[in-house]
């Protein structure tokens, strides 16, 4: 169990990706703030949670092909082997 | 009818059937069973909160339960997964709601005649996790894969997402038993056979009780197909610059012949803008993908690589750029959450407000794609000139024919929906909006609906004119089977076959 780390609380600093989005953590898009201020008010929500949350969507995506298929075919792999 | 029939002594009586731990009359059991995902008139929630729950085990509880509704002339809504999109679900008369969900076992495993025979409680995802060991699959794959059940798939007469390959819900079930609205218990198939797939004799009555929204009986046990489980699966996302190109690809793609293709889907330039602002996928593009051609395909190593070249080639031939394996493969495993999870829409300033998901959605040649998409368009673009909380999340058109991809399309245009701010004017343009978008459909030579059902207010006022002669057929066979009309009241115009009293 690890115990309590500032730096796993708290996220990077936002990236800028477009007019709507921000970035903090690899894959992960975040409205801008600036539009949850009205109606909706963007959560503080600690780093480690966002990771855990990103590492268990890839595991269920995995999951999800193992649950309907033995293999999933690559079409970049297919592609490449086009003469 | 009133709330006043279920008196203490009914309770009383439904204990006696069902037992006491079955049986819920308290306020949270009820309210909760009232409504289910589709937009809801929130501000009238009351008038549809049932007056007991039950949650019986067996056919014979069922079939006591609705032969005690008609000794007291109160309503009987069935229920399982409460994930239907028209309402089928939700009490318009209060009564008893007829849960099915504690009636969930498989009943019979047969790899030899290649069938599972279940009860319709059990949900596809549980029962697929069971034959994984088997090597086979029961291939009804709805985007409510995990929390749809068998009853309700056969109540609403569900379209399933690789059905272009393995058929829909209407295909894959082979024979069920039904309780009829007056209690008695009787299979129905193609023919009597449970496990035949074929047969001309009689009626093909199976396809009377299928997607009649609870409104001819409860479906109590069914019997459903087997298929080989995929040994290879391939997910191809194409990207297009304008919606002609993509359409007239997904065309191609669609006819291609490939024996293993099990759905081709086109996103249009509103669904791409929408998954701009939030999706993982789509958020990086660059802006002249404005359009996305989804495809998958299922079979055995052998026959799926060399489809998944030729599909390749199609999809560039006719103007698409593969998306690659990653947006591929994540997208289509995204396939049952990416429309429940986006809780939260925007106002035309961009904030963010809490908005709950709607589709309308209809069965439409290919040919009309272009054009009822223009129209469907306008019409919530209308409604949200009026009304701040409607947000148009765009529309998709997938393969809608069983067993090959062509013909026509399921055509949704998804709506998000400021729940908490309706009032009845605006719930009052919204049902309108509805009935606009579904005589867009029936001018157009299509269908209200490919898989949810039509009976929610709105696209219900259009039935009798869709089914044309066959609505007085539908009226008469309803009064013959349910003589009180007890089974769902309200559904479907029904109450129409009684217009000169009950039988
Ligand atoms: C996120 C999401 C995605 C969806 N995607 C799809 C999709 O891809 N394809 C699709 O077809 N639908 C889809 N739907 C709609 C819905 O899941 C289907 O209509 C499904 O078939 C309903 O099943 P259910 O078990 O939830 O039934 P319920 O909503 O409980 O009931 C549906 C109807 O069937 C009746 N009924 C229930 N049980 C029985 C029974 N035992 N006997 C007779 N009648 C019964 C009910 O009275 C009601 O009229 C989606 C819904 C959601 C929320």
């Amino acid at each position: 169990m690890i115990g309590f780390r500032l730096s796993a609380q708290r996220p990077p600093d936002p990236r800028r990706i477009n007019d709507v989005v921000v970035q903090r953590i690899e894959h992960v898009y975040e409205v801008d703030p600036a539009l949850m201020r009205d109606h909706f008010q963007q959560h503080d929500f600690p780093a480690w949670d966002t990771r855990r949350i990103v590492d268990s969507r890839w595991e269920h995506l995995a999951w999800m092909h193992a649950h309907w298929a033995d293999s999933v075919v690559s079409g970049e792999e297919l592609m490449s082997t086009e003469e | 009818m009133t709330a006043t029939l279920v008196t203490d002594p009914v309770i009383d009586e439904l204990i006696g059937i069902c037992g006491p731990d079955n049986v819920f009359a308290d306020k949270s059991s009820r309210v909760n069973r009232a409504r289910v995902p589709a937009p809801f008139p929130v501000h009238r929630w009351a008038e549809h909160v049932p007056d007991v729950v039950v949650l019986p085990t067996t056919a014979e509880q069922v079939s006591e339960v609705v032969k005690l509704a008609n000794r007291h002339r109160i309503p009987v809504v069935p229920r399982a997964g409460g994930t239907g999109l028209t309402d089928g679900a939700v009490p318009l008369r209060q009564g008893i709601v007829v849960d099915v969900k504690l009636m969930n076992k498989i009943l019979e495993l047969d790899l030899d005649d290649r069938t599972v025979t279940v009860q319709p409680g059990i949900n596809m995802l549980k029962l697929n996790e069971e034959l994984q060991k088997y090597g086979v699959i029961y291939p009804d794959d709805p985007a409510s894969y995990p929390c749809s059940l068998v009853g309700g798939r056969i109540g609403t007469s569900g379209w399933s997402l690789i059905g272009g390959r393995y058929g829909h819900t209407r295909d894959l079930v082979i024979s069920f038993q039904i309780v009829l609205p007056t209690g008695e218990l009787i299979w129905v198939g193609d023919g009597g056979g449970r496990k035949v797939r074929k047969s001309s004799t009689g009626y093909q009555l199976k396809h009377l009780f299928m997607g009649h929204q609870g409104t001819l009986g409860i479906v109590t046990e069914a019997v459903l197909e087997l298929v080989p489980r995929p040994e290879a699966e391939f997910a191809a996302f194409f990207s297009y610059p304008d919606y002609e190109t993509a359409w007239r690809s997904t065309g191609a793609l669609a006819r291609s012949g490939l024996a293993t293709l099990a759905g081709v889907v086109l996103f249009d330039e509103w669904k791409l803008a929408y998954l701009r602002r939030d999706d993982e996928a789509y958020i990086p593009q660059p802006d002249d993908v404005r359009c996305v051609v989804a495809t998958a395909m299922y079979g055995t190593t052998d026959e799926v690589r060399p489809g998944a070249k030729r599909l390749l080639r199609i999809g560039k031939d006719t103007g698409g750029a593969y998306l690659g394996d990653e947006i591929s493969q994540g997208d289509w495993a995204s396939r049952h959450d990416r429309y429940a999870t986006p809780l939260h829409g925007r106002l035309r300033d961009g904030q963010v407000v809490p908005m709950s998901w709607h589709c309308e959605d209809a069965s439409i040649n290919w040919t009309q794609l272009p054009a009822v998409r223009e129209k469907w368009h306008d019409i919530v673009a209308r409604l949200g000139d009026r009304f701040r909380i409607f947000d148009d999340w765009g529309m998709f058109a997938y393969t809608n024919a069983a067993f090959k991809p062509w013909g026509d399309y399921l055509t949704e245009i998804d709506v998000g929906i400021w729940e908490q701010e309706l009032d009845d004017e605006a719930w009052d343009a919204w049902v309108t909006a509805k009935r606009d978008i579904a005589a867009v459909s029936i001018a157009h030579g299509g269908s209200i609906s490919a898989c949810h059902g039509a009976c929610r207010a709105g696209e219900v006022d259009l039935v009798p004119e869709e089914m044309g002669g066959g609505w007085d057929v539908m009226k008469k066979v309803k009064r013959v089977l349910d003589p009180l009309n007890i089974m769902n009241p309200g559904k479907y115009l029904l109450d129409q076959a009684y217009e000169d009293g009950p039988s």
